[in-house]
């Protein structure tokens, strides 16, 4: 992947599982599937990556006058043809599982950023900003399987939310957009000490621009994804990249906990 | 033309009005539609009634069932077969319709391995592919999966219709889990066994060198080369539509008809659950729908597949039968592109015509659609269901704006078709012949190198002389589909649909948990029924007596039996809790609601209820008798609760019939199952249940010390409660002693009724019980249940029945029948845990409940 590179990648799980295999999905990410035949009371997961990261790899919308200039109009013509290119976005533009029946709410705060004659993708950073600013982060407000539309209406969630509203938006005024599942890096107050743990699972989204390509928003912290940011997935939306999912057979009720550490490698 | 006066036709003309099968346009009779009429005049028209009569009769006879979602009345809804036959030549049937659906199936099957694998038909714009990955029945997970099989479509169904230019016409493709051949087939048995005259001299071709074929294509569909595969029928269970159908094939075709309980993956195979051990599954023959089939990758909320299915799909290590995806074909947004598909592939063009569709992803098409919609049928390509299709020219300015919207927001998710008036054929509807518009179900099988096709299928008729759709989901009519040949056919060997050919489970080892475990509560059921259903018939008989008797010691006996009828069905609080004392002035009233109410735990009626579900889920095991005898239970029960009459003579006859039916269906149930077959279970069930009652009854009566007369009487109460009174005074020839009672019926090791010999059983039988090898030998189980029986042993019935110190109540007897009654309580449980796999149950590691498109 271009700007990210993996120099090592561990998995570690307790308890040990039966099986065990790695495959790639339908969007190209890495899967690994296992199984655990033995009762256990805890399941422990522990992705350990060393992660060359540098940004300036991937192609700088900033430096493509021909990218930034591409209006709607013209994107939408562009989007028609049948290039393999196109077979492969295109996909982006449908619903998803938990991107359908896109509303007219949602098609009209989109249509408040995307005109016809206006540049996608200095309305994608409008909407971008727009979500930022409308938006409240709030981590008790909703949860995965909250419907875009609800979150529409109470203006808050979290990231994933985020990138799902306005992936809506994209997609409402026809236009492909994915949803990426990663990490983001917290820094530090200056001065102090970074603390274990403190950073987190992340998600935005990536609005296809074409004749350039993909460009990446976080409309949870307004700005374009650069070293913080660490990609995990590509999908259509939450559903298609769930960080983990499983069946257990159990009596009893599970409960999961999550900690991300990123910190330079040594 | 005899047809014209015959009063069969009386009405047929007047109703006359699209193309008809039998009618040709200028009035005449479809010759080849001649001979069966000849017959059926032949039969009489009286006679024709009775035969109706008769068929409809034996499908009910035979459980032929068909269940309707969302209706109260619908569970088991008796499957409806008209005495009309559909007719087809074979001349028409060979050139053109074997031949169009043949290529059909070809052509879907390429498709498919197209879509899931290289996806040239995109990439070469003949199909846009919006059209496959907007529809929800594309499987992002299927895809890349290779298969070892010569086809990926390897079950295909269509339904066909008749169209104005006389040609037959696709109307839908089926490709997930086609239901309808073992309909078809039943229907070609009834009708034979009925009415074999109106085959007379008409050569109809038979079905079962295509059963042969599917058999074929499930065995060459095994994925590791294996001299012995298990091959199964997943069913999504007795409450699924067409669960008739998928015992119906299990039993047919000889293979186990599994829940997706009864299944799971263990490294990276898929196995079956049996009592003794994993059994490994090589082919799954699937009723069950795609989104359903593997709660880990597809649907997460899914009870009905099993986790982990698909990456065993992957590595080859098992097939399903159609592969997981193949719903993706049921897209109604494929039908404008299929031509062109068809000349892509095979250079020619389709040999079925299609219904004229619009596909509304593409401006052009959109454009028309939206300007023509009152004129079109309008439908999502992804759902086939009423609900989801529009028939525009029905529908008012309100509705077609709300549609003309939803269309413009994700166009590509709708297709329009042009209306079509499909054809009609006669259907005998109260002594007369009607026209009714009939949709046909046509069934592929993969072979080698090309498809086998059913000679005929299943016709399925509208259910109102207006109606325009034909759908099973709302209860309709069929037909036996006749290809009629010019050729001699060899005669249909019959086939009766029983037990008896049920002999797939060889081995008790072999025999699947959920079934063992159905067993085993029908065991428990029918016993609890039996004993509840006795001990309330011999007090209402008490209470009769007691109507004319002023003797004190009668009214003092008969609260000592109420009392104890609340302790044995365990109904608190009944007679002995709050409340009690205004319950024992009415008894009648509690006694009604005890055999009546289906929401009371420990009624007669819910013992029934639950026993019912537990029936249904083990059909394929039951003979016919015992379906006649437990639908005579059911028939019973309605008569009795329509009649509105409580009284105690009322109500202790109604309990006389149900014993005697309970009693009969118990018997038949013995004769019917092999004890490998699962007998076993339900034998353990039985004596564990009774025993259990029996232990409640010696609480509740022997326990506390009465006076002399009334002693007698609830002795003698008890006795008659389990029909044990004859048997009493053969063996005693003496007074009613408690001593003597409890000698009989706790401790005679002989009498098949006593405690002694009940648990003796249950201890015999469950170290029948296979057990895993390496396993501890002595079962958990098997240690409860040798400590009753050890405990039984050591009794001795003086110190048994030795009174306290103020002659009030026996000690002794009570404790010892509380330690018997904990003993049979854990034996019950443990066996729950060592044999029955529910004590998990599956949940998500994290919430995925998501909106399922």
């Amino acid at each position: 992947m271009l700007g990210q590179t993996v120099v090592d990648y561990k998995l570690v799980i307790s308890p040990k599982p039966t099986e065990f295999s790695e495959k790639y999905d339908f969007f190209g990410n890495t899967l690994t599937r296992f199984s655990i035949q033995e009762q256990h009371k805890k399941l422990k997961v522990t992705a350990l990556s060393k992660i060359f990261r540098d940004h300036t790899l991937v192609p700088d919308i900033y430096k493509s006058t021909n990218g930034q200039a591409i209006n709607l109009m013209d994107a939408l013509v562009a989007l028609k043809s049948q290039t393999i290119e196109n077979l492969d976005v295109k996909q982006f533009m449908l619903e998803s599982i938990l991107i359908a029946n896109i509303s007219a709410e949602i098609r009209a705060y989109a249509e408040i950023s995307f005109k016809p004659n206006r540049p996608i993708f200095e309305a994608a950073y409008e909407l971008m900003q727009r979500i930022f600013n409308d938006f409240e982060f709030n981590p008790h407000v909703t949860n995965v399987a909250t419907p875009i539309h609800e979150v529409m209406i109470k203006k808050k969630g979290v990231c994933q939310d985020f990138a799902q509203i306005a992936i809506a938006c994209a997609r409402s005024v026809g236009l492909p957009a994915r949803y990426v599942s990663g990490y983001i890096e917290t820094l530090p107050p200056p001065g102090k000490e970074k603390l274990v743990g403190t950073d987190a699972s992340h998600a935005w989204f990536s609005l296809y621009i074409p004749t350039f390509g993909w460009v990446d928003f976080d409309p949870t912290n307004n700005q374009i994804p650069k070293n913080q940011h660490i990609i995990v997935a590509y999908g259509r939306d939450y559903y298609d990249v769930p960080p983990l999912k499983g069946v257990i057979y159990s009596s009893g009720k599970n409960k999961m906990k999550v900690a991300v550490d990123i910190r330079p490698a040594v | 033309m005899p047809f014209k006066s015959n009063t069969l036709f009386q009405n047929y003309f007047s109703a006359f009005k699209d193309y008809d099968e039998v009618l040709k346009p200028d009035m005449s009779i479809n010759p080849k539609w001649e001979k069966v009429f000849n017959n059926f005049s032949k039969i009489g028209y009286n006679n024709l009634i009775a035969k109706q009569d008769e068929v409809n009769w034996l499908m009910e006879e035979n459980g032929v069932t068909y269940n309707v979602y969302n209706d109260p009345n619908g569970m088991n809804r008796a499957w409806d077969l008209n005495i009309v036959p559909f007719v087809i030549h074979e001349s028409e049937w060979e050139t053109t319709i074997e031949r169009g659906l043949k290529q059909r199936a070809e052509l879907l099957n390429l498709i498919l391995k197209d879509i899931y694998g290289k996806r040239e038909l995109f990439k070469n714009g003949i199909v846009p592919q919006e059209v496959v990955f907007a529809h929800r029945g594309f499987l992002r997970q299927c895809d890349q999966i290779q298969y070892n099989t010569s086809k990926n479509l390897q079950i295909y169904s269509a339904d066909l219709a008749r169209g104005p230019d006389g040609r037959m016409w696709v109307v839908s493709d089926r490709s997930q889990a086609p239901s309808g051949m073992g309909y078809a087939l039943e229907n070609r048995y009834a009708l034979n066994r009925v009415v074999p005259t109106i085959f007379e001299n008409i050569n109809v071709k038979h079905p079962l060198s295509f059963f042969n074929d599917l058999k074929q294509m499930l065995l060459d569909a095994v994925p590791q080369n294996k001299s012995n595969p298990n091959i199964v029928i997943l069913t999504p269970g007795p409450h699924n539509e067409t669960y008739f159908e998928h015992a119906y094939l299990g039993s047919f075709l000889g293979y186990p008809l599994v829940m997706g309980s009864d299944l799971v993956v263990r490294n990276g195979k898929l196995w079956l659950k049996t009592l003794k051990k994993l059994k490994q599954v090589d082919v799954v023959l699937r009723r069950v729908d795609d989104f359903f089939m593997d709660p880990l990758e597809l649907r997460e909320d899914s009870y009905l597949g099993v986790a982990g299915l698909l990456e065993v799909v992957r590595e080859q290590q098992v097939a399903i039968v159609n592969p997981v995806g193949s719903g993706i074909l049921e897209n109604s947004g494929l039908i404008p592109f299929m031509n062109a598909i068809c000349n892509y592939f095979f250079k020619e063009d389709l040999i079925l015509p299609q219904i004229a569709s619009w596909w509304c992803g593409q401006k052009k098409e959109l454009d028309y659609v939206l300007n023509h919609l009152k004129d079109l049928v309008v439908k999502r390509i992804d759902r086939s269901n009423r609900e989801n299709i529009f028939f525009c020219e029905f529908l008012d300015d309100a509705a077609l704006a709300k549609l003309k919207k939803e269309i413009t927001l994700a166009p590509y998710q709708f297709v329009a078709q042009e209306k079509i008036s499909f054809s009609t054929a006669p259907n005998f509807v109260n002594g007369t012949l009607e026209p009714r518009k009939v949709l046909c179900r046509t069934f592929a099988i993969a072979k080698k190198d090309s498809y086998s096709i059913m000679p005929g299928g299943l016709v399925r008729v509208a259910a109102e002389r207006e109606n325009l759709f034909v759908s099973n989901q709302r209860g309709g009519i069929s037909k036996d589909f006749w290809i009629v040949s010019d050729q001699l056919q060899n005669p249909l060997r019959n086939y009766s649909w029983d037990a008896s050919s049920n002999n797939y489970v060889s081995d008790i080892n072999d025999l699947s948990s959920n079934t063992a475990e159905n067993l085993y509560w029908s065991g428990r059921y029918l016993s609890r029924a039996l004993v509840t259903a006795r001990y309330l018939r011999m007090v209402l008989n008490r209470m009769h007596q007691d109507q004319y008797s002023t003797r004190k010691s009668d009214s003092e006996s008969l609260t000592i039996l109420y009392k104890s009828i609340t302790n044995i069905t365990s109904t608190f609080p009944g007679f002995v809790g709050k409340g009690s004392e205004a319950l024992l002035k009415n008894p009648l009233k509690e006694i009604i609601s005890l055999i009546t109410d289906e929401k009371r735990l420990g009624s007669l009626a819910q013992n029934m209820a639950s026993f019912n579900n537990s029936y249904y889920s083990l059909r394929s095991l039951w003979s016919k008798d015992m379906w006649r005898v437990f639908d005579g239970i059911k028939k019973q029960w309605q008569k009795f609760n329509e009649n509105d009459d409580f009284s105690i003579n009322a109500l202790s006859k109604f309990l006389d019939r149900i014993i005697t039916r309970l009693i009969a269906f118990m018997a038949l149930i013995e004769e019917s199952i092999l004890v490998n077959q699962g007998l076993l279970l339900y034998f353990i069930g039985l004596q564990t249940e009774q025993a259990m009652m029996h232990v409640e009854k010696c609480r509740a009566i022997l326990v506390i010390n009465y006076n002399e007369q009334v002693q007698y009487e609830i002795l003698e109460s008890l006795l008659n409660s389990s029909e044990s009174l004859n048997i009493y005074r053969y063996s005693y020839r003496s007074y009613l002693s408690i001593e003597n009672v409890t000698k009989l019926i706790l401790l005679d090791k002989d009498y098949a009724k006593s405690l002694a010999y009940q648990v003796k059983r249950i201890e015999k039988d469950v170290s029948r019980l296979p057990y895993s090898e390496g396993a501890n030998t002595i079962t958990a189980c098997k240690e409860k249940i040798m400590k009753a029986h050890t405990k039984m042993n050591s009794l001795h019935i003086e110190t048994l029945l030795k009174l306290d110190e103020d002659a009030l109540i026996r000690q002794n007897l009570d404790d010892t029948l509380a330690e018997i009654s904990d003993l049979l309580h854990q034996t019950a449980m443990e066996i729950s845990n060592t044999y029955f796999n529910h004590a998990y149950t599956q949940n998500q590691l994290t919430n995925q409940n998501f909106p399922q498109l």
